[in-house]
């Protein structure tokens, strides 16, 4: 989501009160009731540059039950006399997005100490008057959400952004955000989905819904961070994980620990909420995962008597030492081990985009290493043309097939390099679909097939085919056909019940196609990972 | 030179096909035999000797011109064998071979020579036509009626690009059975698209992948049933490219692999490997990589290759009309559907 703005409501000084508690509680509220945090509207970021559309699938959302609601609320809000209008005329005035959500952050950190005080002095009775003043909100600010939308209709450029003006405080501005609640009543219908990966559609990220995520207590890098990769526009495992530590940084700089707690007790807590967002964007990858739990051991042993500062500067330089050895020092030392393997004359196949194959190559090229690569490229991703125009940049020669043409060239090729997504016990790899296919290609041409991949890609998770544990990506990415103007006759797949396209984003190649696996400690049969894994863990204890 | 004129027809036959007004290869088939049959019907001939001449130069004119063509010279084959027969029958001599004991002691002691003037051949030859017309008409029908007997109820079959005559194979076992069909997209031409559409609207449970997915999805699949471009002497494939990995993933996965052809496409010639000179060829390489793709496409190579040559150690049967058959027993196919002498005109 790139342009996002606040949206508001109505301007009744009996509404702003509602919310103005609500915002107060909000923290106290999503502990008390871990349910009903949906309910705990906030805010609602809305596509601006996509208003018509959004406020449209907001009214999908709302099935018959909520309209019924809604007329209620509406003949309530009649009696109360309040009336609920929508203020277009600040558009333009609004802050940047970027200082917007720091805004939210701070404030939110505020509020949240200022909840933290009060915290113990509510007797159960307050609270539930609280709670139920807040639904209360949450419903008018529904009503008035809704009545926008009708504004929207008639004023095309009201934008959905409408900041409350305080007169009581005189704040000018306070940003307000309200979302509507997340549970979705979405019949899972089996119509477009593989009966064999079932169980992966439900973990696959919802366009739709993304567009209303609620951004509560996550960090804007997160937020941002998670866009990406809904969008695929950070991919690989290597480039994911950066990502991933880069933002991990931005929200130790950031944090603010809460009176009467502990910073990584707190941190602990926040980041938990901030991956969860994450996962919801795309499932973690294994690198990630285990980039992670590196940091949360670290976090675990962080001296408790140190000063807040100097606790940032140790988990800041854990991060910085991780990214330095596990994954840089790591390719350093793989691209040493492969170069020797690389000899004048060869001729490389590799498939897809991978930057430690990139760089692999890149420096045996400097090297002085005659060699020339194939690189093998696929649909829908395309990934390899990437690679290609990298490679092609460091002056290598470089030849581009698709995978049907694989076997075509397989006679000329003397190493098949390829990346992996992750390593798993049992000596299968795990990475980009069609990875597997190219190693069989190799075996049955014999041909050595050498895996790189650092050792903070190895999991100790086992699997032996494709499904089980997989991501699916966007189908429509195979219902059209590149440089074509015409319309494949998949482009209609939505409107036949019997057609799905799948796009599976990984596969697992077996441990017999694969001649060794090049890691930073050593060329390694795959069999190995255990190995590895035991290894490691005994060092990091 | 009448020479010269009497080869406008298969000229432009070549040129059709050059210029692919037909891509079906069965509509080249009909196509050539209905040339041969203006030929015998029409042509200057008297004796069959004359007649096989004739038809022998339009193979190497066709074996020439299109090195990768298959069906005509095919067909024009199995027409040569038909004239010998026919040949035979008219004039009560007895080709040699045709017994066990002949073939294993092999003395050719009367080796015919068709020169001999017959009245009733060219009426004989165009009623043996008639009847070949016919089986080649009905040649996809009768592979689809076997449908029945290969497929069983939910069964996962896979499928890779568009066959015409796969298509009508799963189309008539849609009617009594419910099963899924996984077709292949088969990047460049995505000929799989359409296939997958037409097979949707045919209510039949179709699910389309990308190429890179097929070794992923191989060990669900009970079979893969595929058509072929021509199915050489060794009972080895010339067929789409990609298809050699995804065999070779169904070998993996021991998962058979079903060969619909029409017999036309049975060629007596053995090509051992991919980069068998007359064996592929490359087509445009702008499927694979647009011409907007900037100034880096003067300094890369682009392959984009039409066929892949699949071993007969990966296919497990060939079905044709006349039912089921595995790769070892190609040759005897063969030596049914042309002589001995035509094979390697």
């Amino acid at each position: 989501m790139d342009k996002t703005k606040t949206s508001t409501d109505g301007s009744s000084k009996k509404e702003k009160k509602h919310h103005k508690k609500q915002s107060k509680d909000g923290q106290l509220e999503a502990n008390l009731a871990e349910n009903e945090v949906s309910h705990g509207c906030k805010k609602e970021i809305v596509n601006k540059t996509n208003n018509d559309a959004t406020t449209g699938t907001v009214a999908q959302k709302l099935s018959e039950k909520e309209l019924r609601r809604i007329e209620w609320e509406k003949k309530l809000e009649s009696q109360k006399g309040i009336t609920v209008t929508s203020n277009d005329q600040s558009v333009g005035q609004q802050p940047s997005e970027k200082e917007l959500r720091r805004l939210e952050w701070e404030k939110k950190l505020q509020e949240q100490k200022a909840g933290d005080t009060g915290k113990e002095t509510l007797s159960k009775a307050e609270i539930k008057a609280k709670r139920r003043e807040q639904q209360e909100a949450q419903r008018q600010a529904k009503l008035a959400a809704e009545n926008a939308k009708n504004a929207a209709e008639n004023v095309k450029k009201v934008a959905a952004t409408t900041p409350i003006k305080d007169p009581g405080k005189g704040l000018g501005k306070v940003e307000k955000k309200l979302d509507f609640p997340k549970k979705e009543t979405k019949k899972t219908t089996d119509v477009h989905k593989v009966q064999l990966v079932q169980h992966l559609y439900a973990e696959m990220p919802q366009k739709k819904v993304s567009k209303l995520l609620v951004y509560n207590n996550i960090h804007p890098a997160f937020v941002k961070l998670g866009s990406q990769y809904l969008n695929k526009t950070i991919l690989g495992s290597n480039a994911r994980t950066l990502a991933l530590m880069a933002a991990l940084k931005h929200l130790i700089i950031d944090i603010q620990t809460p009176p009467k707690q502990e910073l990584c007790r707190h941190l602990e807590t926040v980041l938990q909420t901030c991956t969860n967002h994450l996962q919801n964007c795309r499932p973690f990858a294994v690198s990630m995962v285990n980039a992670l739990r590196n940091f949360k051991l670290h976090l675990t042993q962080v001296d408790t008597n140190l000063k807040d500062s100097e606790k940032k500067a140790k988990l800041q330089d854990v991060i910085d030492v991780y990214i330095h050895d596990d994954i840089y020092k790591a390719g350093d030392a793989i691209s040493l081990k492969v170069k020797e393997k690389i000899s004048d004359g060869d001729v490389i196949l590799i498939y897809g985009c991978s930057s430690l194959l990139k760089k692999i190559l890149v420096d045996a090229h400097k090297e002085g290493k005659k060699f020339k690569v194939i690189v093998a490229d696929s649909r829908p991703l395309l990934e390899g043309k990437e690679m290609l125009r990298r490679l092609v940049v460091a002056k290598i020669e470089c030849t581009y097939i698709f995978l049907n043409a694989v076997s075509y060239v397989m006679n000329s090729v003397t190493k098949v390099l390829l990346g992996a997504h992750a390593l798993l016990t049992n000596g299968y790899v795990m990475s980009r679909i069609g990875t597997a296919q190219v190693a069989l290609v190799a075996k049955a041409y014999n041909k050595p097939v050498l895996v790189c991949c650092e050792t903070y890609k190895f999991s100790e998770r086992v699997q032996t085919d494709s499904f089980v544990y997989n991501e699916i990506g966007d189908p429509d990415l195979l219902s059209k056909i590149p440089n074509t103007e015409d319309p494949s006759p998949l482009s209609k797949w939505k409107e036949n019940n019997k057609l799905t396209p799948l796009n599976l984003l990984y596969d697992v190649t077996p441990p017999d196609f694969v001649t060794a696996v090049v890691t930073e400690i050593a060329i390694l049969p795959c069999t190995s990972v255990p190995v590895v894994l035991r290894i490691n863990a005994i060092e990091n204890t | 030179m009448p020479e010269i004129e009497s080869l406008s027809d298969i000229s432009r036959l070549i040129s059709d096909i050059q210029h692919k007004k037909f891509t079906r290869s069965y509509d080249i088939a009909l196509r050539t035999e209905e040339l041969l049959q203006e030929l015998i019907s029409k042509g200057h001939w008297k004796s069959a000797k004359e007649l096989m001449n004739l038809v022998k130069t339009r193979i190497q004119l066709v074996r020439e011109n299109l090195p990768q063509e298959a069906t005509a010279p095919n067909i024009m084959r199995h027409i040569l064998k038909v004239i010998r027969e026919e040949y035979q029958s008219a004039s009560k001599k007895k080709d040699e071979g045709q017994s066990l004991h002949e073939l294993v002691t092999s003395t050719p002691s009367n080796v015919l020579d068709y020169s001999d003037s017959l009245i009733n051949l060219r009426s004989s030859i165009l009623d043996h036509l008639t009847e070949y017309k016919v089986e080649l008409e009905s040649s996809s029908d009768n592979i689809a009626a076997q449908a029945l007997e290969h497929i069983h109820t939910n069964e996962i079959i896979l499928t890779v690009g568009k066959s015409n005559t796969v298509e009508k194979f799963l189309k008539r076992a849609a009617k009594d059975r419910i099963f899924n069909v996984i077709v292949v997209e088969g990047a460049p031409l995505y000929a799989g698209h359409t296939m997958a559409a037409s097979l949707a609207k045919s209510n039949i449970q179709t699910t389309v992948i990308a190429d890179s997915a097929v070794f992923a999805m191989m060990s669900r699949v009970n079979k893969v049933i595929i058509g072929t471009h021509t199915v050489l002497a060794n009972g080895g494939l010339r067929a789409a490219s990609g298809i050699h990995a995804v065999a070779l993933a169904a070998k993996h996965y021991s998962v058979p692999v079903m060969v619909l052809s029409h017999m036309y496409k049975f060629c007596p010639i053995y090509v051992g490997s991919h980069n068998h000179e007359a064996f592929n060829v490359c087509a445009s390489p702008a499927n694979v990589i647009p011409y907007a793709f900037g100034p880096i496409l003067d300094k890369i190579e682009v392959n984009n290759p039409v066929y892949d040559y699949v071993p007969p150690e990966l296919v497990t049967l060939f079905i044709s009309h006349q039912g089921g058959n595995s790769p070892s027993y190609v040759y005897r196919l063969l030596s049914e559907l042309y002589h001995q002498d035509d094979y390697d005109i």
